[in-house]
């Protein structure tokens, strides 16, 4: 009886750390740092002295946000790459499969790849005192895996110069006007956003919609910058779920262009950031994502990219409108969306006419 | 009188076979390797990442024709084109410069190297500037000039196939002029001398001769053609056409990526280009894979009275076409706040340059090309020149096979063989996959039918009895090519290390794949800028490559003038 | 010590499909001036650079010094490098990046010699050559000549016992080579070097040779001093190779005495036992007379055609024996259309073995 006793005792031991291993606690004693907190080893991440990024984001911004981190912290060398959501994933999952760990934090567009990484056991956990600050629907069950660190959203863009305001589409069903073919575009089937327009939009406006909208021939790009250098230079005249982000950048440089909101709602997905499993530079990975999901990190990347920030608590970035006064259409089922993701990359290829 | 009887020779450790079994061993691992883990991922029909596959099957091949028929159809036009293309102007050019009395011959023929240096990737980004659609510069001043609509298109199946032979049709130039100047002029002169017009001798004695060179140069420069892929990356995926090399790097980049389709286009492709060189190198080369053999005569060019200022004419205007426009097309972009060619609305600025050399990356993409050419350059001559004297000058069993797998990397399309060694280093034990050790090994593998040939060309204008003589005055092996075979070789090995080293800067093909956030290089840099850093920059980075490139040659040009007047 | 010096026995050198010396055995002896005299074709540079260790035989053996050089039953075969030979070649193969005296130098380097004893090595060497002046001079600007003579000091810097040529003076112009042949000729002799010379040009062979060896297609014809070579060949080839001769066709009609095929009786010489086959008897040119000689064989011609040559005046006779070429020292021409009568001694008139 007593051995009994001992071993269910045992047993409820060992059952409740392993239950309080998965539900990973904030530090501690998390030390304050210029404008957020942090559980890194700070010493540990400065003695790594470098950090690596892999981005969907374009690279002069992602170049201006890991240069605000190495400003605060010089000693941690930063370096990035960049591709598009689909050809980030498959080559983080080549990288892991020839054992060569050579990033820290990964960033994707697209939910369904990060929970794939997540159910391959990608990610590692880390909770920041930061995450606190985020709403549930925006991080990781259990916290800690993933973080969202902006939402983006695809409106309707075009060029005032060579659109005048009075013909301009209001809504997505004014894209379908044929006087708009041959000069709309879009992103290519790896893009996250893209996915997002498509799963979003597509039961709102039914399985025609798209069928239609084929038959303006829209042209397909890898990156918002190719998208609205096209419209500043007329090749092209209507960007059909626009970046919103990317509108603000390239207005602040000064470029003629509009942004439409249609009335049915603009579909939103997330830019999800989370560290990777035998990183090279794990301390570092966590000060960097420290200070990242803080206020001040969100600022930088309002200031390098535009973004809007997840955070109540963080103001929406130069000039724009702010999320709360958005219709957004997110997906509630990722799931849902990560396993119609094959079918959406075929249809859209064939769609914008690439290869398959 | 007699001389004074000198010690014996000291009985010495032959190096010979040592040396002959790593080099050979080396470059067999290096070479086939990588195409055996391709050929080995072709067959994969199970899931395509892993390894060893699960299942095998010929279906991605099958697939091939399902689906992508067009891609191959593509292919098939555009290389047809260009290569007709290539060979027009190649002819022509050639024709010009070496039987005409077109004054600036010399100077000319250099000139025509340039294109060369300016890389098809920056020809093509120019030219998507200049003749883009709507907003081109053509357009543009068609517009102006009260036209309507577009004068031309860069964005189809011509524009691609113009921009392949603009920049990678110098190689037809040079063959032709080459078979051009190895004809004995006494032919032609015995023609005239029995009354034939200038003309008529052109007929039916000049052309005649020519014939299998240009034949042997049209082979080649199809098979170049369809391996080709920066132009088709730039020009042909905007324009929604696809061709083979294109494919499989789309197949690659997309989620999840399709090795096994890859690999079985990429073989697809190799199998044609080798069977193509292969029928070159026996029906025309008789053999060698020399493409200039034998001495060169001087021809004496006609005079072409007060045609030879139109045929200049037409030299200048390859060069300004080729050359001049693409540059400076560049250069209004770069200098542009935003990329626009509609002129109302643009602002200047330098920011783009301050820009792209101040992105670190940027900065160090070049460093690591530069420092990859200089290193790769280094010891591949060496490697190179061992290779060369196995090959042509040793008497060991089995050269001929090392000949032939030192040529191999020529059948296989750059992209294809980065394939290959991204499939293969993912999958071999040693972590070397995204560092710049990885590339060193794509580029030495791939510059290796490069620099053999130049070495090549060198050696065997050295008279064998000169090694022969060190041999009998009692040398070993490794004293006679320390002491008489690398000196003689220094202006072979001088102008191979400077090809190479270009090479390596320029190269697009294997890195684009192979690249990581540690092993970034120039050419890649600039593709990635183009998709996500707009125009603007991505011009500005253009420009930095070639004047590095073009500052690199300059420099090592002038070297080199020094160290061969030594040897005259 | 022996006297032979080198050693050639049965050697068979194939190249591919080709058989270039089929079967060749000679010796050299210590001191002697052997040469190699065949037209192109006929393997004596083969021979020669199968010697040096540039060539690999099929079969047979060389033994130079009573040291197995190659043998192909023993499978022996010491490296170019370890044979201790010396060699002239035909393209000289000095080397342009170096000085004179580095390409003299080079043999006596690779044997480590000291620096002082290199120095003076070179300089006799040179001297041998009347090349001192030119030690520091840069290879590639010598004239043919003086490449040449470079090549030789070269050859002998580091005292080899055994030299080999292979057509060294073929390069050089007809005045040049003649001097050039005397030269070679005293610093053979002085120096004591066993030399094995190929060449083309049966003069030069003559001339300056111990022994000759007459070789076509991969075979030797004869073997002999040059007068035995010159005054009694063996075969058509050797007779009509070396020296200018009339080949006379007919049938042995006893000993010493031959019918022609014009029916004309000649004495004859059998240097050999004749076996009474033979149809030709080889006649040299020099050795025909134009005036009647009893006491030799004597026939009447009429003279067809006169080649003056300078040395010596060449004239084409018609006569019962055929068309016969006959030379003669450069006076008292006759004319063309001439009736003369031309005698010869019966031992030049050689009977050729089949």
């Amino acid at each position: 009886m007593k051995l009994f006793a001992a071993m269910g005792m045992a047993a409820c031991v060992i059952g409740w750390t392993g239950l309080a291993h998965a539900q990973a606690k904030v530090c501690e004693k998390p030390r304050q740092m210029e404008g957020f907190k942090t559980c890194a080893d700070v010493a540990k991440a400065e003695a790594e002295g470098a950090f690596v990024l892999y981005s969907t984001d374009p690279e002069p911004g992602q170049a201006k946000l890991v240069g605000a981190f190495n400003k605060m912290f010089p000693k941690i060398k930063t370096t990035y790459f960049r591709l598009q959501a689909g050809a980030l994933y498959a080559k983080l999952l080549s990288e892991r499969q020839a054992k060569s760990y050579l990033v820290d934090v990964v960033q994707i567009s697209d939910m369904g790849m990060i929970l794939d990484f997540q159910k391959k056991g990608g990610f590692t956990q880390y909770v920041s005192p930061e995450m606190a600050a985020f709403k549930p629907e925006f991080k990781s069950k259990p916290e800690g895996f993933w973080t969202w660190g902006s939402v983006i959203m695809g409106g309707i863009a075009y060029n005032p110069n060579q659109v005048k305001e009075s013909e301009a589409p209001k809504t997505w069903e004014d894209l379908l006007d044929p006087k708009w073919a041959d000069s709309i575009n879009v992103k290519v089937s790896n893009s996250g956003l893209q996915h997002g327009v498509w799963f979003m939009l597509k039961p709102i406006l039914g399985d025609d919609y798209f069928k239609k909208f084929a038959a303006q021939k829209p042209r397909a790009f890898d990156s918002y910058v190719q998208q609205y250098g096209r419209l500043v230079d007329g090749q092209d005249k209507i960007i059909m779920g626009a970046q919103y982000s990317g509108y603000l950048e390239f207005k602040a440089k000064g470029a003629p262009l509009n942004f439409v909101f249609p009335k049915t709602g603009v579909p939103a997905v997330s830019e999800t950031y989370g560290i990777v499993a035998e990183g090279p530079h794990p301390n570092a990975s966590q000060l960097f994502m420290d200070w990242f999901l803080s206020p001040v990190g969100q600022k930088a990347l309002a200031d390098a990219l535009v973004l809007h920030s997840p955070r109540d608590d963080v103001p929406p970035p130069g000039g724009g409108v702010a999320l709360k006064d958005m219709k957004l259409l997110i997906p509630a089922d990722w799931d849902a969306f990560q396993k119609d993701r094959p079918s959406f990359a075929k249809e859209w290829d064939r769609i914008v006419g690439a290869r398959r | 009188m007699a001389l004074i009887p000198t010690g014996a020779l000291r009985p010495r450790f032959n190096w010979q076979p040592v040396v002959t079994g790593v080099v050979v061993l080396l470059v067999a691992f290096l070479v086939i390797l990588p195409l055996v883990f391709l050929v080995e991922e072709s067959l994969n029909t199970g899931d395509p990442m892993a390894f060893p596959p699960e299942q095998y099957g010929i279906a991605n091949y099958v697939a091939i024709f399902d689906e992508d028929i067009n891609v191959l159809f593509n292919t098939l036009i555009i290389a047809v084109m260009a290569t007709i293309m290539a060979i027009l102007i190649g002819f022509t050019l050639a024709w010009i410069l070496t039987r005409t009395n077109v004054p600036g011959r010399e100077k000319l023929e250099r000139l025509m190297e340039l294109p060369y240096y300016m890389t098809p990737l920056v020809g093509a980004l120019a030219w998507a500037v200049i003749a883009g659609p709507k907003s081109g510069f053509v357009n543009q001043l068609w517009k102006a000039s009260g036209g309507t609509g577009n004068l031309v298109d860069i964005y189809g199946y011509f524009g691609i196939a113009w921009v392949m032979a603009l920049f990678e049709g110098t190689v037809a130039f040079v063959m032709i002029a080459a078979s051009m100047k190895s004809m004995d002029p006494a032919l032609e002169e015995s023609a005239r001398v029995m009354g034939a017009s200038k003309f008529r001798t052109m007929l039916t004695v000049t052309l005649p001769l020519v014939m299998p060179g240009v034949l042997g140069a049209t082979l080649f420069v199809f098979a170049e053609m369809l391996g080709s892929f920066a132009a088709a990356l730039v020009i042909g995926i905007p324009a929604r056409i696809y061709v083979i090399t294109t494919a499989i790097w789309d197949s690659t980049l997309s989620y999840p990526p399709d090795y096994g389709r890859a690999s079985a286009m990429g073989l697809s492709l190799f199998v044609v280009m080798f069977g193509m060189l292969t029928f070159y190198r026996w029906r025309i080369n008789k053999g060698s894979f020399a493409t200039i053999s034998g001495k060169a005569f001087r021809p004496r060019p006609m005079d072409m009275g007060k045609l030879s200022w139109l045929l200049l004419g037409l030299c200048c205007l390859y060069i300004f076409v080729s050359v001049v426009l693409p540059i400076a097309a560049l250069l209004f972009t770069s200098l542009q706040r935003f990329a626009t060619v509609i002129l109302s609305q643009s602002e200047f600025t330098l920011a783009n340059y301050r820009t792209a050399l101040s992105l670190g990356p940027v900065r160090i993409a070049l460093v690591n090309s530069l420092s990859l050419g200089f290193g790769v350059a280094s010891v591949g001559v060496v490697l190179m020149a061992v290779l060369v004297w196995i090959i042509y000058r040793s008497r060991m069993v089995g050269r001929g096979a090392v000949e032939y797998l030192v040529m191999f990397p020529q059948a296989v399309p750059r992209l294809v063989f980065g394939l290959a060694l991204l499939w293969a280093w993912l999958n071999i034990p040693i972590p070397i996959y995204g560092t710049l050790w990885l590339l060193a090994i794509a580029y030495l593998t791939v510059m290796l039918p490069l620099g053999v040939r130049t070495i090549a060309g060198v050696v065997l204008q050295i008279d064998k009895s000169l090694e022969e003589c060190a041999r009998v005055c009692g040398a070993g092996w490794l004293y006679q090519m320390r002491t008489v075979t690398m000196p003689l070789l220094k202006p072979g090995l001088l102008a191979a290390w400077l090809l190479i080293f270009m090479a390596c800067v320029r190269e697009l093909g294997t890195s684009v794949l192979l690249m990581g956030p540690n092993a970034k290089v120039i050419a890649p840099s600039i593709v990635n800028a183009f998709a996500s850093s707009g125009t603007e920059l991505t011009a500005a980075m253009a420009l930095i490559q070639t004047a590095t490139v073009v500052v690199a040659l300059i420099i090592l040009f002038r070297l080199s003038r020094g160290a061969t007047r030594e040897l005259q | 010590m022996s006297t032979t010096r080198i050693e050639i026995s049965d050697l068979v050198i194939r190249y591919g499909e080709a058989t270039a010396v089929n079967g060749v055995s000679f010796t050299v002896g210590q001191g002697e001036h052997l040469t190699l005299l065949g037209p192109s074709g006929c393997g004596k540079t083969t021979t020669l650079r199968a010697i040096a260790g540039l060539e690999q035989p099929a079969s047979g053996s060389i033994t130079i010094d009573g040291r197995a050089m190659f043998d192909g039953a023993k499978r022996i075969n010491v490296p170019t490098e370890d044979r201790g030979v010396s060699m002239v070649f035909q393209s000289y193969a000095v080397w342009p990046h170096m000085t004179v005296f580095d390409n003299v130098a080079y043999g006596l380097r690779v044997r480590k010699q000291d620096k002082g004893e290199i120095k003076a090595n070179v300089e006799r060497a040179l001297d041998l050559v009347q090349m001192r002046h030119l030690a520091d001079r840069g290879a590639s600007k010598l004239s043919g000549g003086q490449q040449q003579r470079v090549a030789l000091a070269r050859a002998v810097a580091f005292s080899p016992t055994v030299v080999l040529f292979d057509e060294p003076l073929s390069n050089l112009d007809a005045k040049l080579r003649a001097e050039m042949r005397v030269e070679l000729r005293e610093l053979q002799r002085r120096l004591g070097i066993t030399a094995v010379y190929v060449t083309h040009d049966q003069e030069e062979a003559l001339a300056i040779s111990d022994r000759v060896v007459v070789m076509n297609v991969g075979v030797i014809e004869q073997i002999g001093t040059p007068e035995e070579i010159y005054n009694r060949p063996k075969s058509h080839f050797v007779a009509d190779f070396v020296g200018s001769a009339n080949i006379i066709k007919g049938k042995l009609t006893g000993p010493g005495t031959f019918a022609t095929e014009g029916g004309v009786p000649l004495r004859v010489t059998a240097p050999h036992a004749p076996s009474g086959a033979e149809t030709e008897v080889a006649l040299r040119t020099a050795y025909i007379g134009v005036a009647a000689n009893p006491g030799d064989n004597q026939v009447a011609g009429t003279v067809h055609q006169r080649l003056f040559h300078g040395d010596f005046v060449q004239y084409i006779v018609d006569t019962p024996l055929g068309r016969l070429i006959v030379r003669r020292p450069p006076t008292n021409l006759l004319a063309e259309g001439a009736q003369v009568t031309l005698s010869f001694a019966p031992e030049h008139c050689v009977l050729l073995q089949v």
